[in-house]
């Protein structure tokens, strides 16, 4: 198994004078998910399109395979890619879309012939042959998209955006056919989003991008309870998050006084870590919403507004009345930055 | 919408009865003109006018000059108008507005620009005489060749808006994901880009054709007498020869061309599909 | 496909399609007696000679004149039939958008030979009064297009707002609906305008002593003269139009109704 399937090495990657990725290094592991994980403009896209062969790097190289892809063009490079908009041909039957880039590579009618129907039964689309896209439901038509990718037997597959278009019971049902495919087929597969929960839930290893930059590699539970910097934090959902100076926790708004000695220039809580109902701070209500399994308060304090979830048995507090919190050393997640 | 179709036919009325009386009628009496003779209906002056070898040159040379200008355009329209898709906005704008520009231009004038370029103390003989090339002035002006590049530049326009817009229709990622799927810049265009642009083709394709064929303008400033298409051997049969017999028969090729090429246009169109 | 060779591609063809007529400019503009480019040296004595030939003057007149009154004609036939067209539901609807757009497809210069033949001679009607019929003619189909299509765009709900708060047919359609398609109108007029000024084939049989339009004109001027004013001239023709243009794109966003 190789360590550095896909590798980018001082990767520069740029929008005419501007550049969106400098100097990026990555190695993918083969059969591993990989998430590209980020806001809008941190580089994800643009080193994924890199990597299939749609923008030219400015410098340093991608290797594939340890084959040196950096000047090969994108039709030659062995990837699949299942865009966003799906990218379906809607001029060709669902059949012949998936047919297309055997039919490319001059097979003989009879193995396109199986190939493709294999690679449709194995996105249980078998009988939609014959439709058009425009024919299809937006879920069947992603199947039909990862379908015409998977025939060709890449090295590499690429995702933009796999699940942002679904709802969440298409969402659910997406990720499972993602991962089944994947461990059957084995493939490589690197996929980029904006969303954390769709990382966690699929990836085997996450990429947090920023401004073009790498701000955290790790696995999913890495990310989750120890991400490394603000940033980091704030992305994964860590919604309270303050400076320290000295025996206080700080904001431009004001202070509370820190029960226990920090060792890190910054603290971080997820809502869940707020302790709620009781403790030594206290705050006003401006807002509360029920999620089910719990409540979440925003809760005007001198430091600012805290997000915190309470559980689903304690009483609510109604907005405009005062609650007690905590903010307990436990739970708290220590930030370098 | 509104009922009363009284009132709408009131209104529509004016205007279609004015089009049929002024063009229509007029139109129609002239194309009759074509079948008729003494006896009655016949197609004696369609006969006439294919025996002489003169009007026979004349017809197949149109027709071969149409098909050429509107095959050219096509490959240079389609070359342009996928460069054109790859431009940023703001460039895509300002380009498109250099490619209409020619349209608002009299092709009078447009044309006349051939005369400058072609003649003999034209740009291109004096690069060939001073190139060594030659040593007297190659006649240029009054070939088919003039003709030819006259049309071209005259109708390309017209093609480039159409594939143009046609090109704005291919959904967003379909070209890279061809591209990723293992084609070629060939196999994209003639497996993806042709078959979704084809409407802009016909469009395009019966534009610059039928322009072709019943152009005066160009044929007669870089034709002249020496290279005579349709519509300026009909001007000189009339002018000249007041024989409005051969007048009406090249009018009715020129209407039956026209509609030939636009339902031939069509029915490839469907087809493919 | 690299940006470079799209550049590339897209700067030949637009030499290709503009180049000779900055060509004309410059030959026009020489200074020598011969028509050449590149010119030798530079005058504006050409330039200067086409505004005083007189023959110009009256058949720049002439084709004014028909392009305005030409296209106000068109208009008034035109707007009421492209509303009729859109707001009813009219029998035989298609056929009429078919004769309203046939002089579109028959070749001018038919057309003219027709009128001249059927109208001209047996009803007597004078060469002005038949040029103005074909320019109205010619420019209908125009002018029915793009109004059709400025009035697509503006719902008919508003009409019919405007019944029940009370007008008439008429004065909703005159308060309602001319305001809003004011663009589309001004659009197609300035597309029949052009069209109708830079006409050739239609008027070439319509065409009589004393009685030319400008292109015309300068067809005949063409024949006989072989010094640079006659390049001078295409070069004022090609502004004339592009002058029209650029000012209905100040006052309009022209490119938003065709």
């Amino acid at each position: 198994m190789s360590d550095n399937f896909v590798s980018l090495s001082d990767l520069t990657l740029s929008y005419g004078q501007t550049v969106a990725v400098p100097n990026l290094n990555l190695d993918v592991v083969e059969g591993e998910l990989i998430a590209l994980l980020g806001p809008s403009g941190c580089g994800k896209t643009t080193t994924m399109r890199a990597i299939a062969g749609l923008l030219t790097p400015t410098s340093g190289t991608i290797a594939i395979d340890g084959r040196d892809v950096t000047r090969v063009a994108a039709n030659k490079r062995g990837i699949g890619l299942v865009f966003q908009s799906y990218a379906l041909f809607p001029h060709l039957t669902a059949f012949e879309n998936v047919a297309f880039g055997l039919r490319l590579q001059k097979m003989p009618d009879a193995e396109v012939r199986e190939r493709t129907e294999k690679g449709i039964a194995t996105v249980s689309l078998a009988g939609f042959e014959k439709r058009k896209p425009a024919e299809m439901s937006g879920g069947q038509q992603q199947r039909l998209a990862l379908a015409r990718s998977l025939v060709m037997k890449p090295k590499v597959l690429l995702l933009d955006e796999p699940l942002s278009n679904l709802d969440a019971r298409l969402r659910l049902e997406m990720r499972t056919e993602l991962q089944r495919v994947q461990k059957k087929t084995g493939v490589t597969m690197v996929f980029v989003t904006h969303d954390q929960s769709e990382a966690l839930a699929l990836a085997d290893r996450i990429v947090l991008m920023k401004d073009g930059k790498i701000e955290q590699l790790g696995t999913p539970h890495e990310l989750y309870a120890e991400p490394a910097t603000a940033f980091a934090a704030e992305f994964m959902g860590f919604e309270n998050i303050f400076r320290v100076e000295g025996a206080n926790l700080m904001s431009d708004t004001g202070q509370l006084p820190l029960g226990f000695t920090a060792k890190s220039p910054m603290l971080a809580w997820r809502p869940s870590g707020v302790q709620v109902g009781d403790g030594p701070f206290s705050g006003r209500v401006s807002a509360s919403s029920y999620a089910g399994g719990h409540r979440e308060y925003v809760i005007d304090t001198p430091i600012g507004q805290i997000k915190a979830d309470a559980s689903i048995e304690t009483p609510e507090v109604p907005i405009g009345d005062t609650i007690a919190f905590g903010l307990p050393e436990t739970t708290a997640r220590p930030l370098a930055k | 919408m509104f009922s009363s179709t009284r009132t709408g036919l009131a209104l529509a009325l004016p205007a279609a009865i004015f089009a049929s009386l002024l063009f229509i009628l007029p139109v129609g009496i002239l194309l009759s003109e074509a079948f008729k003779s003494d006896a009655g209906w016949t197609l004696q002056g369609y006969i006439d006018f294919f025996a002489k070898p003169l009007n026979r040159t004349v017809f197949l040379r149109t027709l071969k000059l149409g098909v050429l200008v509107a095959g050219t355009a096509a490959i240079i329209g389609y070359a342009t108008a996928f460069a054109i898709t790859n431009l940023s906005p703001k460039s895509r704008g300002r380009v498109f507005g250099l490619i209409i520009l020619p349209l608002m231009i009299s092709p009078v004038a447009r044309t006349y620009a051939w005369i400058v370029i072609l003649g003999r103390t034209g740009i291109v003989n004096d690069t060939i005489v001073g190139l060594g090339l030659s040593d007297t002035p190659i006649r240029l002006l009054f070939t088919e060749t003039a003709v030819f590049l006259g049309l071209l530049q005259l109708f390309m326009p017209l093609m480039i808006i159409s594939l143009l817009s046609a090109m704005e229709n291919i959904p967003k990622d379909v070209i890279p994901a061809a591209r990723v799927l293992g084609a070629n810049w060939f196999q994209v265009f003639f497996k993806v880009i042709l078959p979704l642009t084809k409407e802009g083709l016909v469009v395009g394709g019966t534009l610059v054709f039928t322009g072709a064929l019943t152009a005066y303008i160009t044929p007669a400033i870089l034709g002249g007498s020496k290279v005579l298409m349709l519509e300026t051997l009909l001007y000189q049969r009339v002018n000249v020869a007041n024989d409005f017999v051969s007048a009406s028969v090249i009018a009715m090729i020129l209407i039956v061309m026209s509609f030939s090429a636009n339902l031939l246009l069509k029915r490839i169109a469907t087809a493919r599909k | 496909m690299k940006n470079l060779t799209s550049w590339a591609i897209i700067a030949l063809t637009l030499t290709f399609l503009i180049g000779p007529f900055i060509i004309i400019i410059f030959a026009g503009a020489s200074a020598g007696e011969a028509l050449a480019f590149p010119p030798d040296g530079l005058s504006l004595r050409w330039y200067l000679k086409v505004f005083t030939i007189e023959s110009f003057r009256q058949s720049f007149l002439l084709s004014m004149g028909l392009a305005i009154f030409g296209t106000i004609a068109a208009l008034l036939l035109g707007i009421p039939a492209a509303y009729a067209l859109n707001r009813y539901d009219l029998p035989g609807a298609e056929t009429i958008r078919m004769v309203v757009a046939s002089p579109i497809i028959v070749p001018g210069i038919i057309v003219g030979l027709a009128l001249l033949r059927y109208l001209v001679i047996p009803l007597d009607f004078t060469v002005t009064l038949a040029l103005f019929l074909a320019h109205t003619a010619l420019v209908l189909p125009y002018a029915v297009r793009v109004v059709s299509s400025s009035l697509n765009n503006l719902r008919s709900d508003m009409e019919e707002a405007a019944v029940l708060l009370g007008c008439t047919r008429l004065q909703a359609f005159n308060k309602v609906v001319l305001p809003n398609i004011r663009g589309g109108v001004l659009a197609a007029f300035i597309l029949g305008f052009v069209t109708s000024f830079n006409q050739v084939p239609v008027s070439l049989f319509l065409s009589g002593p004393g009685v030319r339009t400008l292109p015309i004109d300068m067809l005949s001027y063409m024949e006989i003269t072989y010094d640079p004013s006659v390049a001078a001239l295409s070069a004022v023709l090609a502004f004339m139009s592009l002058a029209i243009v650029f000012i209905a794109e100040r006052l309009l966003g022209f490119s938003r109704y065709v």
